[in-house]
């Protein structure tokens, strides 16, 4: 039986297509992109990437960083012309930041998303960004020769620790622009003289898959506390025995659907937000204190509103506020789920904060 | 094998095997062109007339026993001269000759081996029989420490050439009287004893009854090597795995016995056997039930770990580096392409000649004598290696990856489970060059198919993970629990008595 074992084996590989076995490639002879800007641009897309200050690899520590662009009709076609401008081969595998310039996603992301969805080598882990105000080829050239790589390696980082503005990747922006209809990623700006620093310009909304708006300031921070991941935020009250500096240190929103009949009558929002206190004069004890929280709780709300102002103007709920509501009332939920952006626009909102002041 | 016994003819086997009656003169010429053939004749009580010739094997004869328990009652005993000629046998064999055993034979074979073990052999004129006492010699290695499992928390004795030694060791260790020592002759020109051990009422008797008839069946000429005797018990031969466990220290083999299990031992080889052998047994040291149980469990998921490592860290570098690389951490990638750039071999042949290199070291320094072979292994591994990352000959990453497969697959217990692994590593390393991670599967699966597919003596050798839902479990294998909660003998090993303790 062993003897006809064997060519049954190689038979049923070769015609399950194990001929396609992956294809070998030296690593030495590599030049790893490490950012991929896209735009629009007369020819179709135009494509921007960069390998970082190590093209060489750890050898090559502070050589100049490849960037390699091309404009083409699609973004395969000016991928594969990138691996033409380079003499090592162009490998995407290790693309970890996607720049999208404020034109594109004007006219729709989708095309990208799908793009790094289906490529074997890019795939969704790539954290996304928008380029406000300028094109992601712009934002590349920040960084001179040492690239951008750096400083959005140390966004991300400051984001994961909780001081520096959300970050999303490109597969959380995909699911939520194909659950939500709607999704929101941090933006960035050239800032500084000739652009020299990208820096954080608050949140770009999408909406199918195209730009609806940008918030920034307090409907950033608002945005913020509404996804349950605030960025470390101090804030300064004044109180009778003097300045107290507060610092956000989590937050957590929960949401909930009232139904009159069929129809939605209210969204409730609720906020419990913990914080600590990073600076006084004198302790804040028994009415100071509660004085102190009302007065956090007031301005937290302010933001969470002002959000969610400029969120129903667009007809976007971006945090999942209804999806998250729904899940307590599946049935009811399912009956608006279809209208909801629309419900979204113009169903009253409440909410409620509460802060946990931790010395 | 079992073909050959089956069909019997292609090597026939001559029983007697020196035939014709005894006598001395047959002896003789069964002995003819042997120069450590030795006769002596002595009068009895220096009479003339009485004659008695003794035949040894000079070398395999202790002189000080010939002379004080034999010859000097023959030459000085004045009964021997004055009792009856008919009786002076009957005599002899009842102690009036000092020796502690006598036994008369009358056909040729059993005292040609006599002679070939230590005996001597006395015949009388006129008479075709004759009398047999042990006078061997007890020329042995003493007992020494275990080279190859050092103890350092426990018994330091170790199994010897001596086979009576060796059972006698196990003896002193468990004194009941329901071990049991069998004894089967193996070999038609070394006549090698080797005996079975086992625990009456604990050992399987299937297990027992199943060696026992392989013992009978191995028809060789001569058991000069332990692979003279594994590769015809074990299943499967063709595997590169072990299928029986050995030991050289005597507790180890007591605590197999203990469990169940049953050993063997073979005259001039200074190990024991323990079977049946499952996959777990590999794993295991002598230091196991000595050190504190978190310890011991800990240096045992260190083992499996190991194996793990040993198989496929190459395999997988090269599937990695040169297949996958966008698995591969950026700042990793990073270096690795920083090393690759100036070094003219692929990643396959790089891994490949080193796994090669590696092999070769370690050859040449286990050849060499011990200092020598230390030098050729530091010269090896550290200068020769060092000199080719710096000529860029090879990677250091590659260097790196080689060493902590090499230096991993020391941990195993057994050299054999060992040499095994360093097989499939390269196997595995070779389906990894032809197809990333998608040939290492493949090769991981074939080595899982090829494990499950093994038996010794009835038990599967996965038996520890695969016992199937019938046969009762015993403890984890890759972990071990307080010895007062380790009260069960494994199951698949089909015992008779599962509870070890209260």
């Amino acid at each position: 039986m062993k003897k006809t074992l064997l060519p049954w084996l190689a038979a049923g590989l070769f015609l399950a297509g194990c001929s396609g076995l992956p294809t070998a490639r030296e690593m030495g002879d590599m030049a790893l992109l490490r950012t991929l800007g896209v735009d629009p641009s007369p020819a179709g897309v135009a494509v921007t990437g960069s390998t970082g200050p190590r093209a060489r690899g750890m050898k090559g520590e502070g050589e100049a960083a490849l960037t390699l662009s091309a404009d083409r009709a699609s973004l395969s076609a000016a991928c594969l012309a990138m691996q033409g401008q380079s003499d090592s081969y162009v490998f995407f595998g290790y693309v970890d930041q996607l720049l999208v310039g404020q034109a594109l996603a004007e006219e729709g992301v989708r095309p990208v998303l799908d793009y790094f969805s289906r490529d074997g080598s890019l795939g969704l882990g790539a954290q996304m960004w928008l380029v406000r105000g300028a094109s992601a080829r712009d934002a590349l050239s920040a960084g001179g020769e040492q690239g951008v790589d750096s400083r959005l390696e140390t966004l991300q980082n400051d984001s994961e620790m909780g001081i520096a503005n959300l970050t999303r990747t490109a597969g959380e922006t995909y699911t939520d622009l194909l659950e939500l209809g709607c999704a929101y990623v941090p933006a960035l700006s050239p800032a500084g003289d000739g652009g020299v620093l990208l820096t954080e310009a608050g949140y770009g909304v999408l909406k199918g898959d195209t730009l609806s708006g940008f918030l920034e300031g307090e409907a950033a921070r608002g945005l913020e506390l509404l996804a349950g991941g605030p960025s470390s935020d101090v804030l300064d009250v004044n109180l009778p025995g003097g300045p107290v500096s507060v610092k956000v240190t989590s937050a957590r929103t929960k949401s909930a659907l009232n139904f009159r009949g069929n129809t939605p009558s209210a969204l409730k929002l609720s906020c419990q937000i913990e914080a600590r206190l990073s600076e006084y004069r004198q302790r804040p004890e028994g009415e100071a204190l509660d004085r102190l929280r009302a007065e956090l709780e007031s301005r937290e709300r302010e933001r969470i509103e002002e959000a969610l102002d400029r969120l129903q103007i667009w007809g976007t709920d971006c945090t999942g506020l209804g999806a998250g509501a729904g899940m307590s009332r599946p049935a009811r939920w399912q009956a608006v789920r279809e209208d909801w952006p629309e419900w979204f626009s113009r169903v009253p909102v409440e909410v409620t904060v509460q802060i946990k002041i931790n010395s | 094998m079992s073909k050959q016994r089956e069909g019997g003819v292609p090597h026939p086997r001559q029983e007697p095997r020196i035939p014709g009656p005894l006598s001395l003169a047959r002896l003789e010429e069964v002995f003819s062109d042997c120069v450590d053939f030795k006769k002596r004749e002595v009068y009895l009580h220096g009479d003339s007339g009485r004659k008695a010739t003794v035949c040894y094997i000079d070398g395999q004869a202790r002189s000080e026993r010939l002379n004080d328990y034999v010859l000097r009652p023959l030459a000085q005993d004045p009964m021997l001269a004055s009792a009856p000629e008919s009786e002076l046998f009957s005599l002899m064999e009842r102690g009036a000759l000092y020796a502690h055993g006598a036994k008369r034979e009358t056909e040729p074979d059993p005292v040609v081996f006599a002679l070939i073990d230590g005996s001597c052999a006395l015949f009388l004129e006129g008479r075709d029989d004759c009398l047999v006492f042990p006078v061997a010699t007890e020329e042995k290695r003493s007992v020494g420490e275990p080279e190859n499992e050092p103890a350092l928390k426990g018994a330091r004795d170790s199994f010897v050439e001596s086979l009576r030694t060796n059972t006698s060791l196990v003896r002193r260790r468990l004194r009941a009287p329901e071990l049991k020592v069998r004894e089967h002759i193996v070999g038609r020109q070394s006549l090698t004893p080797v005996d079975m051990l086992w625990i009456d009422g604990i050992a399987d008797p299937d297990t027992v009854a199943l060696l026992s008839e392989r013992l009978e069946g191995i028809d060789i000429d001569g058991v000069e090597a332990a692979g003279s005797l594994e590769e015809y018990l074990v299943d499967a031969a063709r595997s590169p795995f072990p299928m029986m466990p050995y030991t050289q220290r005597p507790d180890r083999f007591c605590q197999g016995l203990l469990e169940g299990r049953v050993g063997l031992l073979a005259d001039g080889i200074p190990l024991g056997w323990i079977l049946p052998g499952t996959i777990d047994q590999f794993f295991k040291t002598g230091q196991d039930r000595a050190y504190h149980w978190l310890v011991a469990s800990a240096l045992s998921l260190i083992r499996w770990l190991c194996c793990l490592l040993t198989l496929l860290v190459p395999g997988l570098y090269i599937a990695l580096v040169t297949f996958h690389p966008e698995a591969i951490p950026p700042k990793l990638a990073l270096s690795i392409v920083a090393a690759k750039q100036e070094v003219p071999f692929s990643t396959i042949f790089e891994v490949l000649i080193m796994l090669l290199s590696f092999e070769v070291i370690q050859e040449a320094g286990l050849r060499l004598p011990g200092p020598i072979g230390a030098t050729v292994s530091i010269l090896g591994g550290l200068v020769v290696g060092n000199a080719a990352v710096d000529a860029h000959i090879v990677s250091p990453a590659v260097l790196i990856a080689v060493a902590v497969a090499g230096v991993a697959g020391y941990t195993m217990p057994s050299q054999d489970f060992g040499n095994a692994l360093r097989l499939w590593r390269f196997l595995l390393a070779i389906l990894a060059s032809a197809g990333g991670l998608i040939g290492l599967s493949l090769g991981c699966a074939g080595l899982i198919y090829h494990l499950a597919g093994l038996e010794s003596f009835g038990v599967p050798y996965l038996a520890p993970f695969t016992t199937g839902t019938r046969v009762p479990r015993g403890h984890p294998s890759l972990f071990r629990l307080p010895l007062p909660r380790m009260k069960w003998r494994d199951g698949p090993v089909k015992t008779r008595n599962r509870r070890n303790q209260r």
